[in-house]
Protein backbone atom coordinates (compact mmCIF):
# COMPACT_ATOMS: atom_id res chain seq x y z
CA UNK A 1 0.00 0.00 0.00
CA UNK A 2 1.45 3.38 -0.96
CA UNK A 3 1.58 6.22 1.49
CA UNK A 4 -0.92 8.11 -0.68
CA UNK A 5 -3.40 5.27 -0.25
CA UNK A 6 -2.74 5.20 3.48
CA UNK A 7 -3.58 8.90 3.72
CA UNK A 8 -1.78 11.72 5.44
CA UNK A 9 0.47 10.64 8.25
CA UNK A 10 1.91 12.75 11.03
CA UNK A 11 5.61 13.21 11.75
CA UNK A 12 6.32 12.07 15.27
CA UNK A 13 9.75 13.69 15.68
CA UNK A 14 10.78 16.73 17.69
CA UNK A 15 11.90 20.06 16.27
CA UNK A 16 15.50 21.00 17.05
CA UNK A 17 16.22 24.17 18.96
CA UNK A 18 19.07 25.09 16.58
CA UNK A 19 21.65 27.52 17.84
CA UNK A 20 22.44 28.37 14.23
CA UNK A 21 19.17 28.17 12.26
CA UNK A 22 21.04 29.47 9.20
CA UNK A 23 23.32 26.44 8.98
CA UNK A 24 21.14 24.46 6.49
CA UNK A 25 21.26 27.50 4.13
CA UNK A 26 25.05 27.46 4.26
CA UNK A 27 25.31 23.69 3.83
CA UNK A 28 23.03 23.65 0.80
CA UNK A 29 24.73 26.77 -0.61
CA UNK A 30 28.14 25.05 -0.45
CA UNK A 31 26.69 21.86 -1.94
CA UNK A 32 25.10 23.76 -4.84
CA UNK A 33 28.32 25.70 -5.50
CA UNK A 34 30.32 22.49 -5.79
CA UNK A 35 27.78 21.24 -8.35
CA UNK A 36 28.79 24.01 -10.77
CA UNK A 37 31.08 22.83 -13.55
CA UNK A 38 33.26 25.95 -13.75
CA UNK A 39 33.64 26.09 -10.01
CA UNK A 40 35.06 22.57 -10.00
CA UNK A 41 37.84 23.93 -12.20
CA UNK A 42 38.28 27.37 -10.59
CA UNK A 43 38.39 26.19 -6.99
CA UNK A 44 41.47 23.94 -7.22
CA UNK A 45 43.18 26.70 -9.26
CA UNK A 46 42.51 29.16 -6.44
CA UNK A 47 44.62 26.99 -4.12
CA UNK A 48 47.71 27.19 -6.36
CA UNK A 49 49.05 30.47 -4.88
CA UNK A 50 48.74 28.96 -1.39
CA UNK A 51 50.67 25.88 -2.51
CA UNK A 52 53.30 28.11 -4.13
CA UNK A 53 53.73 30.21 -0.99
CA UNK A 54 53.84 27.09 1.18
CA UNK A 55 56.60 25.74 -1.04
CA UNK A 56 58.37 29.09 -0.59
CA UNK A 57 58.32 28.62 3.18
CA UNK A 58 59.83 25.16 2.80
CA UNK A 59 62.52 26.42 0.42
CA UNK A 60 63.34 29.35 2.73
CA UNK A 61 64.46 26.85 5.36
CA UNK A 62 66.49 24.76 2.87
CA UNK A 63 68.18 27.46 0.81
CA UNK A 64 71.42 25.48 0.76
CA UNK A 65 69.60 22.76 -1.21
CA UNK A 66 68.64 25.30 -3.89
CA UNK A 67 71.92 27.00 -4.82
CA UNK A 68 70.53 28.27 -8.14
CA UNK A 69 68.27 30.76 -6.33
CA UNK A 70 69.58 34.32 -6.59
CA UNK A 71 68.88 37.97 -5.72
CA UNK A 72 65.22 38.90 -5.73
CA UNK A 73 64.09 35.32 -5.17
CA UNK A 74 66.23 35.05 -2.03
CA UNK A 75 64.83 38.40 -0.90
CA UNK A 76 61.27 37.20 -1.54
CA UNK A 77 61.99 34.09 0.54
CA UNK A 78 62.86 36.15 3.62
CA UNK A 79 59.84 34.93 5.55
CA UNK A 80 58.31 37.65 7.69
CA UNK A 81 55.15 39.74 7.86
CA UNK A 82 55.91 41.11 4.37
CA UNK A 83 55.72 37.58 2.92
CA UNK A 84 52.26 37.17 4.45
CA UNK A 85 51.19 40.65 3.37
CA UNK A 86 52.28 39.89 -0.18
CA UNK A 87 50.26 36.68 -0.20
CA UNK A 88 47.11 38.32 1.12
CA UNK A 89 47.13 41.65 -0.73
CA UNK A 90 48.77 41.03 -4.09
CA UNK A 91 46.51 41.95 -6.98
CA UNK A 92 46.45 38.38 -8.30
CA UNK A 93 45.26 36.99 -4.97
CA UNK A 94 42.50 39.59 -4.76
CA UNK A 95 41.55 38.67 -8.33
CA UNK A 96 41.26 35.01 -7.31
CA UNK A 97 39.04 35.99 -4.38
CA UNK A 98 36.91 37.94 -6.83
CA UNK A 99 36.58 34.90 -9.10
CA UNK A 100 35.61 32.72 -6.14
CA UNK A 101 32.89 35.13 -4.99
CA UNK A 102 31.59 35.39 -8.54
CA UNK A 103 31.13 31.62 -8.73
CA UNK A 104 29.90 31.02 -5.20
CA UNK A 105 28.09 34.26 -4.48
CA UNK A 106 26.56 35.82 -7.60
CA UNK A 107 23.50 33.58 -7.51
CA UNK A 108 23.01 33.47 -3.76
CA UNK A 109 20.22 36.06 -3.64
CA UNK A 110 19.55 36.67 -7.34
CA UNK A 111 18.36 33.08 -7.85
CA UNK A 112 16.01 33.41 -4.88
CA UNK A 113 14.61 36.60 -6.38
CA UNK A 114 14.27 35.01 -9.82
CA UNK A 115 12.49 31.90 -8.58
CA UNK A 116 10.37 33.63 -5.88
CA UNK A 117 11.95 31.47 -3.20
CA UNK A 118 12.36 34.19 -0.56
CA UNK A 119 8.79 33.48 0.56
CA UNK A 120 9.76 29.84 1.09
CA UNK A 121 12.60 30.86 3.41
CA UNK A 122 10.58 33.42 5.31
CA UNK A 123 7.58 31.14 5.79
CA UNK A 124 9.96 29.09 7.99
CA UNK A 125 11.08 30.08 11.47
CA UNK A 126 13.92 32.19 10.06
CA UNK A 127 14.71 35.84 10.56
CA UNK A 128 16.31 38.09 7.94
CA UNK A 129 19.48 37.93 9.99
CA UNK A 130 19.53 34.12 9.67
CA UNK A 131 19.01 34.31 5.92
CA UNK A 132 21.89 36.76 5.47
CA UNK A 133 24.16 34.82 7.82
CA UNK A 134 23.40 31.58 5.97
CA UNK A 135 24.11 33.12 2.58
CA UNK A 136 27.22 35.06 3.64
CA UNK A 137 28.62 31.98 5.40
CA UNK A 138 28.83 30.32 1.96
CA UNK A 139 31.16 33.11 0.79
CA UNK A 140 33.04 33.08 4.10
CA UNK A 141 33.58 29.32 3.80
CA UNK A 142 35.21 29.53 0.38
CA UNK A 143 37.23 32.67 1.10
CA UNK A 144 38.56 31.30 4.38
CA UNK A 145 39.86 28.29 2.47
CA UNK A 146 42.13 30.59 0.48
CA UNK A 147 42.86 33.22 3.15
CA UNK A 148 42.57 32.30 6.82
CA UNK A 149 43.43 28.61 6.53
CA UNK A 150 46.51 28.98 4.27
CA UNK A 151 47.67 31.96 6.37
CA UNK A 152 47.59 29.94 9.59
CA UNK A 153 49.05 26.89 7.84
CA UNK A 154 51.97 29.03 6.55
CA UNK A 155 52.65 30.22 10.08
CA UNK A 156 52.53 26.72 11.58
CA UNK A 157 54.61 25.22 8.77
CA UNK A 158 57.25 27.94 9.16
CA UNK A 159 57.58 26.92 12.82
CA UNK A 160 57.72 23.22 11.89
CA UNK A 161 60.22 23.67 9.04
CA UNK A 162 62.47 25.94 11.12
CA UNK A 163 62.25 23.58 14.11
CA UNK A 164 62.21 26.46 16.59
CA UNK A 165 59.89 29.07 18.09
CA UNK A 166 62.14 31.93 16.97
CA UNK A 167 59.69 33.01 14.24
CA UNK A 168 56.79 33.02 16.69
CA UNK A 169 58.77 34.97 19.28
CA UNK A 170 59.80 37.51 16.63
CA UNK A 171 56.25 38.05 15.36
CA UNK A 172 53.80 36.89 18.07
CA UNK A 173 51.12 39.20 16.66
CA UNK A 174 51.28 37.73 13.15
CA UNK A 175 48.50 35.07 13.70
CA UNK A 176 46.22 37.88 14.83
CA UNK A 177 47.06 39.85 11.68
CA UNK A 178 46.25 36.81 9.56
CA UNK A 179 42.93 36.32 11.35
CA UNK A 180 42.13 40.05 11.33
CA UNK A 181 42.83 40.61 7.65
CA UNK A 182 41.06 37.39 6.64
CA UNK A 183 37.97 38.58 8.47
CA UNK A 184 38.14 42.06 6.92
CA UNK A 185 38.66 40.90 3.33
CA UNK A 186 36.06 38.13 3.69
CA UNK A 187 33.56 40.42 5.40
CA UNK A 188 33.99 43.04 2.70
CA UNK A 189 33.58 40.57 -0.16
CA UNK A 190 30.53 39.02 1.53
CA UNK A 191 28.71 42.34 1.80
CA UNK A 192 29.86 43.42 -1.67
CA UNK A 193 28.69 40.18 -3.31
CA UNK A 194 25.36 39.85 -1.50
CA UNK A 195 24.60 43.51 -2.16
CA UNK A 196 25.16 43.12 -5.91
CA UNK A 197 23.37 39.76 -5.91
CA UNK A 198 20.28 41.43 -4.47
CA UNK A 199 20.15 43.99 -7.28
CA UNK A 200 19.17 41.67 -10.11
CA UNK A 201 17.32 38.44 -10.80
CA UNK A 202 19.91 37.57 -13.44
CA UNK A 203 22.94 35.82 -11.97
CA UNK A 204 25.07 36.50 -15.08
CA UNK A 205 24.41 40.21 -14.78
CA UNK A 206 25.36 40.02 -11.09
CA UNK A 207 28.61 38.23 -12.00
CA UNK A 208 29.39 41.00 -14.50
CA UNK A 209 28.60 43.62 -11.84
CA UNK A 210 30.86 41.97 -9.25
CA UNK A 211 33.69 41.86 -11.76
CA UNK A 212 32.91 45.18 -13.40
CA UNK A 213 32.50 47.36 -10.31
CA UNK A 214 35.78 46.05 -8.88
CA UNK A 215 37.78 46.77 -12.02
CA UNK A 216 35.92 49.95 -12.88
CA UNK A 217 36.94 51.36 -9.49
CA UNK A 218 40.55 50.56 -10.42
CA UNK A 219 40.25 52.17 -13.85
CA UNK A 220 38.67 55.29 -12.35
CA UNK A 221 41.55 55.41 -9.88
CA UNK A 222 44.15 55.23 -12.66
CA UNK A 223 42.42 58.01 -14.61
CA UNK A 224 42.12 60.22 -11.54
CA UNK A 225 45.75 59.58 -10.56
CA UNK A 226 46.93 60.91 -13.93
CA UNK A 227 44.64 63.91 -13.64
CA UNK A 228 45.12 64.88 -10.01
CA UNK A 229 48.45 63.23 -9.10
CA UNK A 230 47.19 62.70 -5.56
CA UNK A 231 47.43 59.54 -3.49
CA UNK A 232 43.98 60.25 -2.09
CA UNK A 233 42.37 59.18 -5.34
CA UNK A 234 43.43 55.63 -4.42
CA UNK A 235 40.40 55.69 -2.11
CA UNK A 236 38.11 55.14 -5.12
CA UNK A 237 39.79 51.82 -5.89
CA UNK A 238 38.49 48.78 -4.03
CA UNK A 239 41.76 46.93 -4.65
CA UNK A 240 43.87 49.83 -3.35
CA UNK A 241 41.78 50.13 -0.21
CA UNK A 242 42.09 46.42 0.53
CA UNK A 243 45.87 46.61 -0.04
CA UNK A 244 46.21 49.72 2.10
CA UNK A 245 44.38 48.15 5.04
CA UNK A 246 46.30 44.87 4.56
CA UNK A 247 49.65 46.65 4.64
CA UNK A 248 48.75 48.30 7.93
CA UNK A 249 47.48 45.10 9.52
CA UNK A 250 50.68 43.25 8.63
CA UNK A 251 52.75 46.18 9.89
CA UNK A 252 54.21 47.03 6.47
CA UNK A 253 54.72 50.25 4.56
CA UNK A 254 51.47 51.33 2.92
CA UNK A 255 51.56 51.42 -0.90
CA UNK A 256 49.84 54.85 -0.96
CA UNK A 257 50.56 57.96 1.03
CA UNK A 258 47.10 57.98 2.60
CA UNK A 259 46.08 56.99 6.11
CA UNK A 260 44.83 53.39 6.21
CA UNK A 261 41.94 54.64 8.34
CA UNK A 262 40.43 56.35 5.28
CA UNK A 263 40.68 53.14 3.29
CA UNK A 264 39.14 51.19 6.14
CA UNK A 265 36.30 53.72 6.39
CA UNK A 266 35.63 53.44 2.64
CA UNK A 267 35.36 49.65 2.93
CA UNK A 268 33.22 49.95 6.05
CA UNK A 269 31.00 52.52 4.34
CA UNK A 270 30.42 50.16 1.42
CA UNK A 271 29.47 47.39 3.85
CA UNK A 272 27.04 49.66 5.72
CA UNK A 273 25.35 50.83 2.49
CA UNK A 274 25.20 47.20 1.32
CA UNK A 275 23.60 46.21 4.63
CA UNK A 276 20.87 48.84 4.27
CA UNK A 277 20.16 47.91 0.65
CA UNK A 278 20.02 44.20 1.52
CA UNK A 279 17.62 44.87 4.37
CA UNK A 280 15.24 46.73 2.11
CA UNK A 281 15.57 44.44 -0.95
CA UNK A 282 15.15 41.09 0.77
CA UNK A 283 11.55 40.57 1.86
CA UNK A 284 9.24 37.63 2.26
CA UNK A 285 6.81 39.21 -0.15
CA UNK A 286 7.21 41.44 -3.15
CA UNK A 287 4.79 44.30 -2.71
CA UNK A 288 3.54 45.88 -5.90
CA UNK A 289 2.17 49.32 -5.03
CA UNK B 1 -9.43 28.51 17.84
CA UNK B 2 -6.37 28.48 15.59
CA UNK B 3 -6.85 31.93 14.11
CA UNK B 4 -8.29 34.85 16.02
CA UNK B 5 -7.76 38.35 14.67
CA UNK B 6 -9.40 41.57 15.61
CA UNK B 7 -9.83 44.82 13.72
CA UNK B 8 -6.93 44.32 11.32
CA UNK B 9 -6.05 47.33 9.16
CA UNK B 10 -3.34 47.35 6.54
CA UNK B 11 -2.41 49.77 3.76
CA UNK B 12 0.07 49.70 0.90
CA UNK B 13 0.87 53.41 0.94
CA UNK B 14 -2.45 55.14 0.25
CA UNK B 15 -4.19 51.97 -0.89
CA UNK B 16 -6.16 50.35 1.90
CA UNK B 17 -5.83 46.58 1.59
CA UNK B 18 -7.63 45.54 4.78
CA UNK B 19 -10.05 47.57 6.86
CA UNK B 20 -11.17 46.34 10.24
CA UNK B 21 -11.15 42.62 9.51
CA UNK B 22 -11.97 40.43 12.51
CA UNK B 23 -12.06 36.65 12.33
CA UNK B 24 -12.44 33.77 14.70
CA UNK B 25 -12.06 30.61 12.67
CA UNK B 26 -13.12 27.12 13.69
CA UNK B 27 -11.14 23.88 13.19
CA UNK B 28 -11.16 22.13 9.82
CA UNK B 29 -10.95 23.54 6.34
CA UNK B 30 -11.79 27.19 5.87
CA UNK B 31 -12.20 28.86 2.48
CA UNK B 32 -11.02 32.39 1.93
CA UNK B 33 -12.85 33.99 -0.95
CA UNK B 34 -12.87 37.37 -2.58
CA UNK B 35 -12.38 39.03 -5.95
CA UNK B 36 -8.94 40.23 -7.07
CA UNK B 37 -7.66 42.92 -4.72
CA UNK B 38 -10.03 41.91 -1.93
CA UNK B 39 -7.12 41.45 0.48
CA UNK B 40 -6.93 37.64 0.67
CA UNK B 41 -3.19 37.35 0.06
CA UNK B 42 -2.51 40.34 2.31
CA UNK B 43 -4.46 38.62 5.09
CA UNK B 44 -2.45 35.41 4.68
CA UNK B 45 0.80 37.39 4.67
CA UNK B 46 -0.21 39.13 7.88
CA UNK B 47 -1.09 35.80 9.49
CA UNK B 48 2.32 34.47 8.45
CA UNK B 49 4.09 37.56 9.76
CA UNK B 50 5.39 38.70 6.35
CA UNK B 51 3.52 41.94 6.91
CA UNK B 52 2.74 43.71 10.16
CA UNK B 53 -0.76 45.19 10.47
CA UNK B 54 -1.09 48.96 10.82
CA UNK B 55 -3.77 48.48 13.44
CA UNK B 56 -5.35 45.58 15.25
CA UNK B 57 -3.82 42.29 16.28
CA UNK B 58 -4.51 38.68 16.86
CA UNK B 59 -3.20 35.22 17.50
CA UNK B 60 -2.43 32.27 15.27
CA UNK B 61 -2.15 28.92 17.07
CA UNK B 62 -2.03 30.94 20.27
CA UNK B 63 1.01 33.02 19.16
CA UNK B 64 0.82 36.76 18.71
CA UNK B 65 0.94 37.79 15.02
CA UNK B 66 3.09 40.84 15.77
CA UNK B 67 5.57 39.52 18.31
CA UNK B 68 5.81 35.76 17.85
CA UNK B 69 6.06 35.39 14.08
CA UNK B 70 8.96 32.94 14.23
CA UNK B 71 6.99 30.58 16.48
CA UNK B 72 3.95 30.82 14.22
CA UNK B 73 6.04 29.86 11.20
CA UNK B 74 7.42 26.78 12.92
CA UNK B 75 3.93 25.27 13.15
CA UNK B 76 2.43 26.68 9.97
CA UNK B 77 2.79 25.39 6.40
CA UNK B 78 2.50 27.78 3.48
CA UNK B 79 1.85 26.92 -0.14
CA UNK B 80 2.37 30.15 -2.11
CA UNK B 81 0.41 31.04 -5.22
CA UNK B 82 3.42 31.79 -7.44
CA UNK B 83 5.82 29.25 -8.83
CA UNK B 84 8.71 29.11 -6.42
CA UNK B 85 11.62 26.71 -6.11
CA UNK B 86 15.35 26.58 -5.56
CA UNK B 87 17.22 25.83 -8.79
CA UNK B 88 19.80 23.07 -8.83
CA UNK B 89 17.98 20.89 -6.31
CA UNK B 90 15.91 17.78 -6.89
CA UNK B 91 12.54 17.39 -5.18
CA UNK B 92 13.87 15.29 -2.30
CA UNK B 93 16.67 17.72 -1.47
CA UNK B 94 14.33 20.69 -1.85
CA UNK B 95 11.65 19.29 0.44
CA UNK B 96 14.15 18.02 2.96
CA UNK B 97 15.99 21.38 2.91
CA UNK B 98 12.79 23.25 3.74
CA UNK B 99 12.04 20.69 6.45
CA UNK B 100 15.43 21.38 7.97
CA UNK B 101 14.80 25.12 7.82
CA UNK B 102 11.62 24.47 9.80
CA UNK B 103 13.75 22.89 12.51
CA UNK B 104 13.62 19.20 11.62
CA UNK B 105 16.77 17.13 12.18
CA UNK B 106 18.59 16.51 8.89
CA UNK B 107 18.03 12.74 8.63
CA UNK B 108 14.40 12.91 9.68
CA UNK B 109 13.77 15.73 7.21
CA UNK B 110 15.14 13.54 4.42
CA UNK B 111 12.99 10.57 5.48
CA UNK B 112 9.90 12.72 5.78
CA UNK B 113 10.63 14.37 2.39
CA UNK B 114 10.41 10.96 0.75
CA UNK B 115 7.13 10.27 2.56
CA UNK B 116 5.41 13.50 1.58
CA UNK B 117 6.62 13.27 -2.03
CA UNK B 118 5.09 9.78 -2.22
CA UNK B 119 1.96 11.21 -0.64
CA UNK B 120 1.54 14.03 -3.18
CA UNK B 121 2.22 11.67 -6.07
CA UNK B 122 5.77 12.67 -7.00
CA UNK B 123 7.24 9.28 -6.19
CA UNK B 124 8.73 8.63 -9.63
CA UNK B 125 10.11 12.10 -10.23
CA UNK B 126 11.51 12.90 -6.83
CA UNK B 127 15.12 12.78 -8.02
CA UNK B 128 14.53 15.01 -11.02
CA UNK B 129 15.86 18.58 -11.04
CA UNK B 130 13.09 21.07 -10.25
CA UNK B 131 13.82 23.08 -13.40
CA UNK B 132 12.39 20.18 -15.43
CA UNK B 133 9.09 20.01 -13.53
CA UNK B 134 5.75 20.82 -15.19
CA UNK B 135 3.32 23.32 -13.59
CA UNK B 136 1.24 20.49 -12.15
CA UNK B 137 4.30 18.86 -10.59
CA UNK B 138 5.44 22.18 -9.16
CA UNK B 139 2.01 22.61 -7.60
CA UNK B 140 2.31 19.19 -5.91
CA UNK B 141 5.84 20.02 -4.82
CA UNK B 142 4.63 23.24 -3.21
CA UNK B 143 2.08 21.21 -1.28
CA UNK B 144 4.80 18.74 -0.25
CA UNK B 145 7.06 21.48 1.13
CA UNK B 146 4.10 22.97 3.00
CA UNK B 147 3.38 19.72 4.85
CA UNK B 148 6.90 18.31 5.26
CA UNK B 149 7.21 19.53 8.86
CA UNK B 150 3.71 18.30 9.76
CA UNK B 151 2.24 21.76 10.47
CA UNK B 152 -0.82 22.34 12.63
CA UNK B 153 -2.14 24.97 10.26
CA UNK B 154 -1.70 25.13 6.48
CA UNK B 155 -2.24 28.16 4.29
CA UNK B 156 -2.94 27.21 0.70
CA UNK B 157 -2.92 30.12 -1.74
CA UNK B 158 -4.70 29.14 -4.98
CA UNK B 159 -3.70 25.46 -4.64
CA UNK B 160 -5.34 24.34 -7.89
CA UNK B 161 -4.36 27.18 -10.19
CA UNK B 162 -2.79 26.05 -13.46
CA UNK B 163 -3.82 22.42 -13.05
CA UNK B 164 -5.61 20.21 -15.53
CA UNK B 165 -8.95 18.71 -14.35
CA UNK B 166 -7.36 15.45 -13.20
CA UNK B 167 -4.52 17.21 -11.38
CA UNK B 168 -7.03 19.54 -9.79
CA UNK B 169 -9.18 16.73 -8.51
CA UNK B 170 -6.12 14.90 -7.12
CA UNK B 171 -4.89 17.98 -5.27
CA UNK B 172 -8.39 18.56 -3.87
CA UNK B 173 -8.47 14.95 -2.70
CA UNK B 174 -5.17 15.47 -0.89
CA UNK B 175 -6.44 18.68 0.70
CA UNK B 176 -9.60 16.93 1.88
CA UNK B 177 -7.52 14.09 3.28
CA UNK B 178 -5.23 16.48 5.15
CA UNK B 179 -8.08 18.59 6.49
CA UNK B 180 -9.94 15.48 7.62
CA UNK B 181 -7.30 15.12 10.34
CA UNK B 182 -8.88 16.71 13.36
CA UNK B 183 -5.65 18.33 14.51
CA UNK B 184 -4.79 20.11 11.24
CA UNK B 185 -6.50 23.25 10.12
CA UNK B 186 -6.40 24.33 6.48
CA UNK B 187 -7.05 27.82 5.18
CA UNK B 188 -7.59 27.82 1.42
CA UNK B 189 -7.59 30.99 -0.59
CA UNK B 190 -9.02 30.42 -4.05
CA UNK B 191 -10.89 31.97 -6.92
CA UNK B 192 -12.34 28.62 -7.88
CA UNK B 193 -15.57 28.50 -5.92
CA UNK B 194 -16.44 24.84 -6.56
CA UNK B 195 -13.04 23.92 -5.03
CA UNK B 196 -13.94 25.77 -1.85
CA UNK B 197 -17.43 24.30 -1.81
CA UNK B 198 -15.98 20.81 -2.15
CA UNK B 199 -13.23 21.10 0.46
CA UNK B 200 -14.52 23.56 3.09
CA UNK B 201 -17.41 23.77 5.50
CA UNK B 202 -16.66 27.28 6.62
CA UNK B 203 -16.01 30.29 4.43
CA UNK B 204 -14.72 33.83 4.81
CA UNK B 205 -15.56 36.29 2.06
CA UNK B 206 -13.55 39.47 1.71
CA UNK B 207 -14.51 42.36 -0.52
CA UNK B 208 -12.53 45.57 -1.00
CA UNK B 209 -10.51 44.88 2.13
CA UNK B 210 -13.56 44.37 4.31
CA UNK B 211 -15.16 41.26 5.71
CA UNK B 212 -18.24 40.70 3.55
CA UNK B 213 -19.43 37.45 5.14
CA UNK B 214 -18.22 34.55 7.21
CA UNK B 215 -19.82 31.40 8.50
CA UNK B 216 -20.78 27.83 7.66
CA UNK B 217 -21.39 27.59 3.96
CA UNK B 218 -24.69 25.79 4.50
CA UNK B 219 -25.89 28.44 6.95
CA UNK B 220 -24.83 31.32 4.72
CA UNK B 221 -26.72 29.81 1.82
CA UNK B 222 -29.87 29.85 3.91
CA UNK B 223 -29.69 33.56 4.62
CA UNK B 224 -31.61 34.34 1.47
CA UNK B 225 -33.88 32.18 -0.64
CA UNK B 226 -33.14 32.02 -4.30
CA UNK B 227 -35.99 31.80 -6.81
CA UNK B 228 -35.73 31.35 -10.53
CA UNK B 229 -38.51 33.20 -12.33
CA UNK B 230 -39.47 33.51 -15.98
CA UNK B 231 -41.93 36.26 -16.89
CA UNK B 232 -43.99 37.23 -19.91
CA UNK B 233 -44.56 40.89 -20.54
CA UNK B 234 -42.69 44.12 -19.77
CA UNK B 235 -40.64 43.28 -16.66
CA UNK B 236 -39.12 46.74 -16.01
CA UNK B 237 -41.60 47.83 -13.33
CA UNK B 238 -41.60 44.37 -11.74
CA UNK B 239 -37.80 44.45 -11.39
CA UNK B 240 -37.81 47.99 -10.01
CA UNK B 241 -40.33 47.05 -7.32
CA UNK B 242 -38.36 43.93 -6.37
CA UNK B 243 -35.17 45.95 -6.06
CA UNK B 244 -36.99 48.55 -3.98
CA UNK B 245 -37.69 45.75 -1.50
CA UNK B 246 -33.88 45.26 -1.16
CA UNK B 247 -34.09 42.13 -3.17
CA UNK B 248 -31.15 41.33 -5.47
CA UNK B 249 -32.15 40.31 -8.99
CA UNK B 250 -29.91 38.90 -11.73
CA UNK B 251 -30.92 38.19 -15.29
CA UNK B 252 -29.35 35.15 -16.96
CA UNK B 253 -28.62 34.73 -20.66
CA UNK B 254 -31.70 32.49 -21.12
CA UNK B 255 -33.94 35.25 -19.69
CA UNK B 256 -34.39 33.65 -16.30
CA UNK B 257 -34.52 36.04 -13.37
CA UNK B 258 -32.58 34.90 -10.30
CA UNK B 259 -34.24 36.57 -7.33
CA UNK B 260 -32.51 36.50 -3.92
CA UNK B 261 -35.47 36.86 -1.58
CA UNK B 262 -34.94 37.97 2.04
CA UNK B 263 -36.14 35.01 4.17
CA UNK B 264 -38.31 37.01 6.57
CA UNK B 265 -40.47 38.37 3.78
CA UNK B 266 -43.45 36.53 2.45
CA UNK B 267 -42.82 35.18 -1.05
CA UNK B 268 -46.47 35.83 -1.92
CA UNK B 269 -45.29 39.42 -2.39
CA UNK B 270 -43.62 38.36 -5.64
CA UNK B 271 -46.97 37.25 -7.05
CA UNK B 272 -48.68 40.41 -5.80
CA UNK B 273 -46.12 42.65 -7.53
CA UNK B 274 -46.42 40.61 -10.72
CA UNK B 275 -50.20 41.09 -10.64
CA UNK B 276 -49.77 44.81 -10.02
CA UNK B 277 -47.43 45.09 -12.99
CA UNK B 278 -49.70 42.94 -15.10
CA UNK B 279 -47.11 40.39 -16.09
CA UNK B 280 -47.39 36.62 -16.18
CA UNK B 281 -45.12 34.39 -14.13
CA UNK B 282 -44.39 31.47 -16.43
CA UNK B 283 -41.80 29.74 -14.29
CA UNK B 284 -41.30 29.94 -10.51
CA UNK B 285 -38.84 27.53 -8.88
CA UNK B 286 -37.03 27.69 -5.55
CA UNK B 287 -33.43 27.10 -6.47
CA UNK B 288 -30.54 25.62 -4.52
CA UNK B 289 -28.16 28.47 -3.63
CA UNK B 290 -24.64 27.63 -4.72
CA UNK B 291 -21.53 29.16 -3.26
CA UNK B 292 -21.24 31.01 -6.54
CA UNK B 293 -24.68 32.59 -5.96
CA UNK B 294 -23.74 33.46 -2.42
CA UNK B 295 -20.45 34.97 -3.56
CA UNK B 296 -22.16 36.97 -6.30
CA UNK B 297 -24.73 38.22 -3.86
CA UNK B 298 -22.26 39.21 -1.13
CA UNK B 299 -19.61 40.69 -3.38
CA UNK B 300 -21.98 42.09 -5.94
CA UNK B 301 -20.34 40.57 -9.01
CA UNK B 302 -21.51 37.96 -11.51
Amino acid sequence: MTIKEKGYSHWDGEFLARKFPWWPITRYGIKLTFQRKFFKFIFPMSLLPAIFYLAGIYVSERLEDFPFLRGETIQFLQIGPNYFKTYFTQGFMLFIMLMIVIFCGASLISDDLKHNSLQLYFSRPLKKKDYFLGKSAVIVFFLFIITLIPGLVFFIMKLIFSGSLKFFLSYPWLPLSIIGYSFIVTGFFSFYTLFLSSLSKNRRLVAILIFGVYFLSDIVYLIFRREFRSHYVSLVSLRSNLQQVGAHIFGQKAPYDVSWIFSFLVLLGICVVAGFVLKSKVKGVEIVK
Amino acid sequence: MSIEIKDIHFSYGKVKALEGVSLDLPQGAVGLLGPNGAGKSTLIRILLGFLSPDNGGGRVLGYDIKDEQTEIRRYVGYMPEDDCFIPGLDAVSFTSYLGELSGMPSQEAMKRAHEVLFYVGLKESRYRKLETYSSGMKQRLKLAQAIVHDPKLIFLDEPTSGLDPQGRSEILELIMDISSKKDIQVLISSHILPDIELTCKYVVILNKGKLAAQGDISELKEIRDLYEIKVKGEAGGFLRKLKAMKCKVEETEDEILKVYWPPKQNRQEIFRIAAEEKIQLRHFVKSETSLEDLFAQVVGVD
